[in-house]
């Protein structure tokens, strides 16, 4: 197959070897890379039974075929492994140039398993893997374990690292790579944890052939242009290089898509201003911070250097900000965005962190803990300072309280009892993103089945037709009218489409932002045939998706998903809120939706997908190893 | 002659210029919340139109002709997210 090293690492921890694999062409044609060939391993290896803690199970690093490209947004690529949240399939997806390192360096994934003895980092160059001895890293954060690796090991490796929280087993916690990207959801950090696995650093010179660089380059040029004048056309403060996705603000706050008070309000004006992107601009002093390749340019720097909470590092993407900020009312915007570089440094998911931290502050106002538990914290809503210093104690991993918190939401309303499990605003053990299901219902139904990374906002994506106005015509996906935010008509088909979607740029190692300014999946269909010698068209694309979220499907059936599980919502959603565009929505009818999704799938009504499906999709043996 | 909006088939008369479409696009949205508030905040609805790949811009749309079998997208001015 061109475009990719039909080749992977594995990675023996507990025997301390490394060793190559020949992948076969079809794995790339029905899953193409990345996000999909991290769960063709966990299929491929991790049996009935596994868990996520479980040596067996598989933590794979995979880069997708367009990693490499000179095409905007092509430096995304993936992880997977079962999740320690919800002990199932999962994968998340980060920036950066790892994954073109990784092709460079002559693999499309490293699969690891097994648990060393001891701390250790691996090294690949060129080709040669090594394991090193990490006890001296152990113990450091995210970005110390990075620079320490450039420091003995040379500054042109791309590393990924893990901080406190990932070596502790917060179940939420992420892997870094360059100080600025996340592999965030999931708790994939705390797997690498598990496995004693420091570390990965990657280089090399290794050259993989692109069947057609004429038409790649063309491609890459038309594309790039396109996708410059794009943001050059709208106002400033929509400018995604100027604000970074603190545009979202703007864009959410008039449709009640913000998390407020841990989703207990949609509508919170004096907090919209607080973090308008005019605000963030000018408060945190950002810079643009692009990836490789990248005209985008989502990623910014902050440059302040006074006051309590100074730091030059990443400024926090909206997801993180709404959850840690807008989901705490908090307005300090240098104290948040420092709490979410402290979560980076121990490797903690923001989105995570920001819904466990507001039910914290949620059973504080209630008087399930007092200020015993918190460490003398004044754990009120609003309290900035209080928000930083739980950050510190959930990231180490302090006794007590900060301990429990960093066992999830899920775990932690479970221990704490007295009516907590009614605030907390989690579903299968994963807390929820910045997207207020009362606000388009649609987020509902890409919670509920999302079957990629269990209840995940960005592997369905699905709720961006209404609240970023995304659209996919060669599907059939076009503009939608306001008012069927709130109907459930064309949900199922809509989310059905998103969720291979999603499958598809996370496995071809694209950023979803390009679609975000005009990236069509024709754009994609003709890379990806420029650069594997494929001959697709937009329905082979659908079809290639189809195969992946049937494949994830399957692997949790594997791994003890139950139709009930889709089903058990979590009740903040089911209490309307008063004021604002949402007032008086809740996505009753979901149950039904639900249903019809599974049928649109081909999967039955217990959400198994059918024998007709997997003949029609080519899959039966994937089937019959469940 | 026909072309394709978002990837669906509109028929239109020879000679009609890209005006058209950017008028039948934005009669459709005019009345969207969205659209409302950037127009009330800037004047315009910063609607962006894209022709066989490339943007084109307002003052291209009279004299610009449509042809058989164009690709035409356009994208919503809070594109994004």
């Amino acid at each position: 197959m061109k475009g990719v090293c039909n080749k992977v690492l594995k990675v023996d921890l507990s025997q301390g070897t490394c060793t190559p694999e020949e992948v076969p062409d079809q794995v790339y044609e029905y899953f193409l890379g990345g996000a999909g060939l991290a769960a063709y391993y966990l299929w491929k290896e991790s049996p009935v039974g596994t868990t996520a803690f479980d040596p067996a199970n598989r933590l794979t690093f995979a880069a997708g075929p367009l990693n490499g490209a000179a095409q905007s947004g092509a430096g995304k690529w993936s992880a997977g492994a079962i999740s320690p949240a919800f002990n199932l399939n999962s994968d998340s997806a980060a920036t950066g140039s790892f994954g073109i390192a990784l092709k460079q360096a002559g693999y499309d994934a490293v699969v690891t398993y097994g648990r060393a003895d001891k701390p250790v980092y691996l090294v690949v160059d060129d080709g040669e893997a090594v394991l090193k001895d990490a006890g001296e890293m152990w113990g450091t954060d995210a970005y110390e374990t990075e620079d320490a690796i450039h420091s003995g090991d040379g500054e042109d490796f791309e590393v990924v690292s893990i901080g406190q929280a990932g070596e502790r087993l917060v179940r939420f916690a992420n892997i870094q790579t360059r100080k600025k990207s996340f592999l965030g959801r999931c708790g994939l950090g705390a797997v690498m944890g598990s496995k004693n696995l420091k570390a990965i650093a990657v280089r090399g010179d290794n050259a993989y052939e692109v069947a057609d660089p004429d038409k790649l380059k063309a491609l890459n040029s038309e594309i790039n242009k396109r996708l410059v004048e794009m943001d050059n056309e709208k106002p400033e403060w929509l400018q995604i290089k100027k604000v970074g996705t603190a545009m979202a603000t703007e864009l959410f706050a008039p449709q009640g898509n913000l998390p407020i008070k841990n989703y207990s309000l949609a509508d919170w004006p004096e907090g919209v201003e607080a973090w308008h992107a005019s605000q963030y601009h000018e408060k945190l002093e950002i810079t643009p911070w692009p990836c490789k390749f990248c005209v985008i340019q989502c990623h910014n720097k902050t440059n302040f250097t006074e006051g309590p909470y100074a730091y030059q590092g990443k400024g926090p993407e909206y997801e993180s900000f709404a959850m840690m900020g807008f989901n705490t009312m908090c307005k300090d915007v240098r104290a948040i965005s420092y709490a979410c570089e402290l979560a980076n440094l121990y490797s903690m998911d923001t989105i995570s962190l920001g819904v466990i931290i507001a039910f914290a502050m949620e059973a504080y106002e209630k008087g399930i803990i007092s200020k015993d538990d918190t460490y003398g914290l004044d754990l009120v809503w609003g309290n900035d300072d209080a928000v930083v210093e739980l950050t510190k104690h959930i990231g180490l991993r302090s006794g007590g309280l900060g301990y429990l918190l960093g066992e999830g939401t899920k775990l932690a309303a479970e221990a704490l009892g007295q009516g907590a499990e009614d605030f907390a605003v989690q579903m299968k053990g994963t807390e929820i993103a910045a997207h207020n299901w009362r606000a388009q219902y649609i987020s509902a139904l890409n919670y509920a089945t999302g079957c990629a990374s269990g209840p995940n906002h960005e592997r369905g994506n699905s709720q961006h037709i209404w609240v970023g106005h995304i659209t996919l015509p060669e599907w059939g996906l076009d503009h939608v009218e306001n008012e069927e935010r709130w109907e459930w008509k064309k949900a199922p088909d809509i989310n059905a489409k998103f969720h291979d979607y999603c499958n598809i740029i996370n496995s071809a190692g694209h950023c979803k932002f390009q679609e975000f300014r005009s990236y069509t999946l024709s754009d994609l269909t003709a890379s990806l045939n420029a650069i594997m010698g494929l001959d697709w068209d937009t329905d082979d694309l659908r079809k290639c998706g189809e195969r992946m979220t049937t494949l994830q499907k399957l692997l949790n059936v594997r791994y003890g998903w139950k139709w009930e599980d889709d089903f058990e919502w979590p009740k903040r959603f089911f209490e309307p809120v008063s004021e604002g565009p949402a007032a008086g929505k809740i996505p009753i009818g979901l149950g039904d939706a639900i249903q019809e999704y599974y049928a649109i799938r081909g999967w039955d009504n217990d959400g198994i997908p059918t024998e007709e499906l997997l003949m029609r999709l080519g899959m039966e043996e994937y089937a019959a190893k469940l | 002659m026909n072309v394709q909006i978002m990837c669906k088939d509109h028929e239109f008369e020879p000679g009609t210029t890209f005006e058209k479409v950017a008028q039948l696009v934005r009669e459709r949205v005019k009345d969207e919340p969205m659209i409302k508030t950037i127009k009330a905040k800037t004047g315009k609805d910063h609607i962006v139109f894209v022709l066989n790949g490339r943007i084109i811009r307002e003052p291209e749309f009279t004299s610009t002709p449509l042809n058989e079998g164009d690709d035409i997208r356009w994208v919503h001015p809070y594109f994004g997210g």
